[in-house]
């Protein structure tokens, strides 16, 4: 007894010592919130020279931005960077949250957003983010399918940064069991595809790939291949009488029919079937990559090519995108001058910047004049002396672009729902019925 | 005549000094919760895209009846509030009522291992369950090798299986959780009327129904209402275990609120209305089980 | 007879047990294994720990988000029980048909999903300067209407007659509070503990909303970062997540003997 009590009035002490050193240091934290918030411009810009940035990933965007920071610092020496790590869902949450309330001024100067839900945060508030058309940064120099995520109504409100060329990467060494070489999976079609993925299953019992089931990032990679997109020109959902459409998700349920495709449930079992060499191949974003090559000891085995078009679509191409961001400026910038000059210099200027960030990072750039850099025709070791990023800058470039739509997630959601539905047996017109119908409900028709 | 108005005097007295005590609860709650809470209702009543918002009455009400996917979470929920919080609920008190035992060894490594679950990291557990029931998992090797299945079952991608992963989900995760309430709600039974009644005769079965439940009532009455409430604004497991599938037939209430408001083209307006909605569900059951369990005997 | 029943018992909570902390341990082992391994479903400990405190140390300032946490969650929990305890008190001692509908109408409080809330919460808090603050972390859920229904719930058992002759002794209503009531009541008082220290530990929407500071980041934030991003590295994640919950544990393992173990027949 005498030492539990011992035990409770030694925990209420350390508890209260807590507490009040918590107590100091919140006092210090209410000034340095106010000086904070001045950085962020609610009491004028303490340091003009100080930009605040919301990125995400170290060992990609944000060791991209501080490169980018670093090569600025040179030619402006008072030049700071205050990068803080917030991960996409959060920057989206917060910059919801902060521009519903009319919070603008909570914002930081400059923010990477992903594509694709660029047109409808920039829809949504239009007040919140800089038209950067006039500010000098050339983006004509960007592939024009890339600059079109973030254009809106004919105003350039992003700098590209990464890429999200879309790429298939194979397992050589399982291909060749099947008596495959990666060129037989070069400038193929779905069928063809299919045909030589039943050989590969029923030699090797691996399927060619797998995807996350309920989501329809394969779909939609398939759809912007041809050209085509879950909505017309005028923002209208176009679903039900969609060919392309059509065919790509009669082309999907096809392939996980015959076993060529495996769904899984999510995203670590998706990566796991790579790093664990249960699966043949993978068809992804190029960022993809920096997963596949966390198996280190699959060095020498991978290769990649381009994807396979449909077959009977018009326009259809081997080439696609999925993913892929670009940094947007706020209004809330007290140093716009800055930020786009910043900008100007280095994401959108400066190829020594791309040049640095590609082997640190595998950032791909989106800036032209950069792909040409020698540093890009460099051969990978990892995937069999292949010079990937000439291969892949070149996808993109002939990549064809597709519109968003402000709508995207929503049209993707009930796409996935179609999709799951058509896979265990649904009639595939009346699925895709009910997705437009679904999001014609969500747009509020 | 003169001594009840003094006690009249001291009653209100007490009602008074119990009015300080709660206060700067209710002081709080209002400006944290009922502020916020006005305001939403209000919201509710509008309609629009991000912060461009115009009155539309109960248009947003009308239209969730209207909405499949809502509808779909609707009955989702339910399903899951019917069958796993009187499991959960049950098997909380039983557990609790054998670790209240006085001679049971290591009662602390038991009670700690129990509550683990509900401590443990939503990534760690969510990762854990879907690998489990992953189609080459660990259930599925096993349910193979019984020669149960004849090949692994693809659990999280069928509508009624994925439902009971979610259910089986919440089960292991709050289970521990209900059961600290109960067992420290039994401390203020005393042994001794368990002794008692087994001088009597009772059987372990007969005290826990006679003696245990009865007494825990108001501590039973508050972790059904909680879990109701809990259930019916499930969210975590609909996100991380599912992501709401297949095709929408584990997304929850929340889940979809969630959604609209932060992955979709901003829409508060219907985002509030269903909140008010689930305010509804969730507050008619509190009701009727306040209105059941709620009787100072 | 008497032996088979045990032998039920035992089996019965030791097979809970197992269950319960299966992937607490699969989590430990991943701390200790690559991340290609976590993924391939390895169960057994690996050699990898040190690489991954090292890259995780790297990757993340671990100690100023565990003082963080540490420090909004301990300041969270002794107010709120501070708060909701006195008002459970206050709700249940000198109840009367006008508290018991104030009960009612507050636990309407807790019955809109805070996504609903948070904006209009968020336009407050701004206005006030309350960003980035602690005070801005704990205010919201200082006072819940779980814990002071936890609260009157358990003061109904407290016996009338320890009131009675308090108050015949001389003692103010305060001083019975704190002299009584507390005392008598240490197994409430530890479970809330536990459970409102573990709901502030684990809080995330609310903070990621209004700590816009890398200083001000709390654990589950900085979990959050390590999933984000092109790739994931599990081991270390693993890593994170175990450190995350360890706190809660120790709590719950130090106070699990006052909630569990009659306290209350020593007062008397």
């Amino acid at each position: 007894m005498m030492k539990k009590k011992r035990i409770v009035a030694m925990l209420t002490a350390a508890a209260i010592a807590v507490s009040l050193t918590g107590c100091g240091t919140s006092a210090s934290d209410g000034t340095s919130a106010a000086s904070g918030g001045g950085n962020q411009g609610e009491s004028g810009t303490a340091d003009e020279n100080t930009l605040t940035v919301w990125c995400w990933d170290p060992a990609f965007n944000i060791r991209a931005i501080e490169t980018a920071g670093k090569l600025y610092q040179k030619d402006h020496p008072d030049f700071n960077l205050q990068i803080i790590e917030t991960p996409w869902e959060d920057v989206q949450t917060k910059l919801t949250t902060a521009a519903t309330s009319g919070n603008l001024d909570t914002l930081p100067d400059i923010l990477l957003m992903q594509d694709n839900a660029f047109q409808k945060n920039v829809i949504s508030y239009p007040d919140a983010f800089l038209d950067l058309s006039s500010s000098g940064i050339d983006f004509s120099e960007f592939s024009q399918a890339k600059v079109a995520y973030s254009t809106v109504d004919g105003k350039n409100y992003g700098v590209p940064f990464d890429n999200g060329a879309v790429i298939a990467a194979y397992r050589t060494d399982i291909l060749e069991m099947a008596g495959y070489t990666i060129e037989d999976f070069t400038d193929i079609t779905w069928s063809e595809y299919l045909e030589k993925g039943r050989v590969v299953l029923e030699k090797t019992g691996l399927p060619l790939l797998t995807c996350k089931g309920n989501e329809s990032d394969v779909a939609a990679m398939m759809l912007q291949s041809a050209g085509a997109s879950f909505f017309d020109e005028n923002g209208e959902p176009d679903m039900a009488d969609n060919e392309a459409l059509k065919e790509v998700v009669s082309t999907y349920a096809e392939l996980v029919k015959a076993g060529v495709m495996v769904e899984v449930n999510d995203w670590d079992q998706y990566i796991g079937s790579m790093t664990n060499g249960s699966v043949a191949g993978t068809i992804n974003g190029c960022w993809i990559m920096a997963s596949i090559q966390t198996a280190e000891d699959q060095a020498g085995k991978w290769e990649i090519t381009n994807i396979p078009r449909l077959d009977n679509v018009p326009g259809a191409t081997n080439y696609s995108n999925n993913g892929g961001s670009s940094w947007a400026i706020t209004t809330n910038c007290k140093n716009k001058e800055l930020a786009q000059d910043f900008m100007a210099e280095t994401f959108a200027g400066s190829t020594e910047l791309y040049e640095e960030i590609l082997p640190a990072t595998g950032a791909l750039t989106c800036y032209l004049p950069a792909a040409d850099s020698p540093v890009y025709s460099e051969p990978q070791k990892f995937y069999n002396g292949q010079s990937v990023f000439t291969l892949i800058t070149d996808y993109a470039a002939q990549t064809p672009g597709n519109h968003t739509g402000v709508y995207y997630y929503e049209a993707k959601d009930a796409i996935a729902v179609a999709i799951t539905n058509v896979v265990a047996g649904g009639d595939p017109d009346r699925e895709l019925k009910n997705a437009e119908d679904t999001v014609n409900f969500v747009m509020g028709k | 005549m003169n001594g009840k108005g003094k006690r009249m005097t001291l009653e209100k007295r007490h009602s008074l000094t119990g009015w300080g005590f709660l206060t700067p609860a209710v002081v709080l709650i209002v400006v944290m919760n009922f502020i916020p809470m006005l305001r939403a209702l209000l919201l509710s009543f509008q309609a629009g895209v991000g912060n461009r918002m115009s009155f539309a009455g109960l248009y947003n009400y009308i239209r969730m009846f209207q909405d499949a996917v809502f509808l779909r979470s609707l009955a989702n929920n339910f399903i899951y509030l019917l069958i796993q919080v009187p499991i959960m609920l049950v098997l909380a008190l039983v557990l609790a009522s054998l670790l209240n035992h006085k001679d049971l060894r290591l009662k602390g490594v038991f009670r700690t291992a129990i509550f683990l679950p509900c401590a443990t990291s939503l990534v760690s557990y969510a990762i854990i369950f879907r690998s489990l029931f992953a189609v080459d998992g660990f259930i599925n090797t096993v349910l193979v090798r019984l020669h149960i299945l004849d090949t692994g079952y693809n659990f999280l991608g069928h509508a009624f299986s994925a439902r009971i992963v979610i259910i089986l989900a919440l089960i292991w995760r709050w289970t521990g959780y209900n059961m600290v309430f109960y067992l420290s709600g039994l401390q203020n039974i005393e042994y001794s009327v368990y002794e008692a009644a087994k001088i009597d005769g009772a059987t372990p079965f007969q005290s826990f129904w006679k003696i245990t439940v009865p007494l825990l009532k108001p501590t039973i009455l508050l972790t059904a209402i909680m879990s109701t409430n809990g259930t019916l604004q499930l969210f975590d497991e609909s996100v991380n275990l599912t992501n709401g599938g297949p095709a929408n037939a584990t997304i929850t209430m929340s889940h979809y609120i969630y959604n609209m408001s932060f992955k979709y083209v901003p829409n508060f307006g219907y985002a509030a209305a269903m909140s008010y909605l689930i305010l509804f569900l969730v507050a008619a059951l509190a009701f009727i089980q306040m209105k059941v369990g709620d009787k100072r005997d | 007879m008497i032996k088979r029943k045990k032998v039920w018992q035992y089996g019965f909570l030791i097979l809970a047990s197992v269950f319960s902390v299966f992937p607490l341990y699969w989590m430990a082992v991943s701390a200790t294994n690559r991340s290609a391994e976590v993924i391939g479903g390895r169960m057994l400990p690996g050699g990898y720990l040190l690489e991954n405190i090292k890259n995780l140390l790297a990757a993340q300032n671990v100690g100023r988000g565990m003082f963080n946490s540490l420090k909004y969650s301990v300041i969270l929990t002794l107010i709120s029980l501070v708060i909701c305890s006195l008002a459970g008190y206050g709700f249940e001692i000198y109840h009367d048909r006008m508290k018991d509908s104030v009960m009612s109408l507050l636990l309407l409080a807790m019955m809109v999903p805070f996504a609903a809330t948070m904006i209009p919460l968020y336009q407050m808090f701004s206005g006030f300067h309350l960003l980035n603050t602690t005070l801005g972390f704990i205010l919201p859920t200082l006072s819940t209407p779980f814990l002071i229904m936890m609260f009157r719930q358990s003061a109904r058992s407290f016996p009338h007659d320890i009131l009675e002759a308090a108050r015949l002794e001389g003692l103010n209503e305060l001083q019975i509070f704190f002299r009584m009531f507390v005392p008598t009541m240490r197994s409430t008082y530890a479970a809330a503990m536990t459970i409102t220290f573990m709901n502030a530990w684990n809080s995330y929407l609310w903070p990621k909303v209004i700590m816009q500071d890398t200083s001000s980041m709390t654990m589950p934030m900085l979990v959050a970062n390590l999933t984000e991003g092109y790739v994931t590295d599990y081991g270390m994640l693993m890593l994170a997540v175990l450190l995350c919950t360890i706190p809660t544990i120790v709590i719950f393992f130090i106070l699990q003997k006052s909630f569990a173990e009659g306290i209350t027949g020593a007062v008397k």
